[in-house]
């Protein structure tokens, strides 16, 4: 009976632990911020570049940016375009004085774990260890979608000549290489959607 | 922390063949958040076990010591949640870990039938922890609050030194630590008694 118990026990104590996330997507999340003093109800247009960076490359003291393949830009611009003229903004270019600008920048992050362990041996003349060791290396990556709406023309009127930012979109998850783009495009309407305030009315 | 309950069970399986008047319960044990727990989370666990150890001063009257684990666990759906000017949405995994150490007072109301209904009253503390997953981040909130926790159930003997055991028991950790509640669930446990 004790021998049961114990092993019952045993069982149940492993088996204990529940699961977390199963999917990649389960690990998305949206946040937006935004400065509570910022009317945006009296703008109306904005701007957007046409292209989105997603890499700084410096080499020997020179900066390049690396950008998203249009193919997926292209599709990211689309969905911004629909919701900020849902919301009543209108998108005009950097020439015609926008009230606004919409600033994506996508980024991809990879953590690596290196982590390596020793094993002993005995043997007649005493302990030692084997060489080499075992060792590991893992990772993950995580890609971070960002959008900024920032006031162009408070910069005139700061004194480091540069926009206070009225809103901040930060969308992170895990990356899994496939569908990612979906998730990008499902969190873009996710943050306007949270943002109620993001309106012309 | 497996190790620990596991070796305490031994011993004290073990311990109570050799004592005559104290009782092993040793219980599958199903907890139901309340309060502040219950709103965190809202789902039953059905995964716990409670072990008491109680010894008999007086025919009807034991002390003894009640230890346990509990875990919750509830996967939300995708939500937003806000804090002053930000929002953040995603899913949450929501665990809350409950190992209570409790020091305990039984009444036995027919000690020498084989079916005895008691009461008991738990006095002592917790190791509570509660953790929020979203994304890549864990929250966690840890305390050791003070623990009152009534008990009522029924023990019947089964075998000589065999019965069985049915149980409620309320446990209430008052505000501590990280967490600005009282934590408090309600657990009912099945399970043996060893005389």
């Amino acid at each position: 009976m004790k021998h049961f118990l114990t092993a019952s026990l045993v069982l149940l104590l492993a088996g204990c632990y529940p699961q977390g996330p199963d999917y990649a997507e389960d690990t998305d999340v949206v946040y937006t911020t935004y400065n509570e003093k910022y009317k945006f109800a009296d703008k109306e247009t904005y701007a957007m570049p046409d292209k989105i960076v997603t890499d700084v490359k410096i080499k020997n003291g020179d900066t390049t940016f690396v950008y998203m393949d249009d193919k997926y830009a292209s599709k990211i611009f689309d969905k911004i375009e629909e919701n900020m003229t849902a919301l009543g903004y209108d998108k005009v270019s950097l020439d015609a004085d926008p009230d606004l600008m919409l600033l994506p920048a996508a980024l991809s992050t990879t953590n690596y774990f290196y982590s390596y362990w020793y094993d002993w041996w005995y043997g007649y003349w005493g302990w030692g260890w084997y060489y080499p060791p075992y060792y590991t290396v893992s990772s993950y990556t995580t890609g971070s979608f960002v959008m900024v709406l920032t006031d162009p023309h408070e910069a005139d009127t700061s004194p480091i000549n540069r926009s206070a930012t009225a809103w901040v979109s930060a969308a992170n998850g895990l990356a899994s290489y496939s569908n990612d783009i979906n998730r990008v495009i499902k969190s873009i309407d996710q943050s306007f959607k949270q943002s109620p305030y993001l309106t012309t009315k | 922390m497996k190790r620990i309950i596991l070796s305490l069970t031994i011993l004290l399986a073990s311990a109570s063949l050799s004592m005559a008047q104290s009782y092993v319960d040793v219980a599958y044990s199903i907890g139901f958040g309340t309060g502040d727990m219950g709103d965190f989370i809202k789902k039953a666990s059905f995964r716990g076990i409670s072990f008491d150890y109680r010894y008999a001063v007086q025919p009807n009257i034991a002390i003894g010591f009640n230890l346990g684990w509990n875990t919750f666990y509830e996967e939300k759906a995708s939500d937003s949640y806000q804090f002053e000017n930000a929002t953040l949405t995603g899913k949450q995994y929501r665990y809350s870990n409950m190992v209570p150490i409790l020091a305990t007072g039984t009444y036995l109301f027919s000690p020498d039938e084989a079916f005895c209904p008691y009461a008991a009253l738990g006095i002592g503390t917790m190791y509570a922890r509660r953790n929020t997953d979203m994304n890549l981040y864990t929250i966690e909130q840890e305390a050791w609050p003070f623990v009152l926790q009534p008990e009522v159930g029924v023990r019947y003997q089964a075998a000589d030194k065999v019965g069985v055991l049915l149980n409620v028991k309320y446990l209430n950790g008052f505000k501590a630590g990280d967490f600005d509640d009282t934590q408090s669930y309600l657990t009912l446990n099945l399970g043996f008694t060893f005389h």
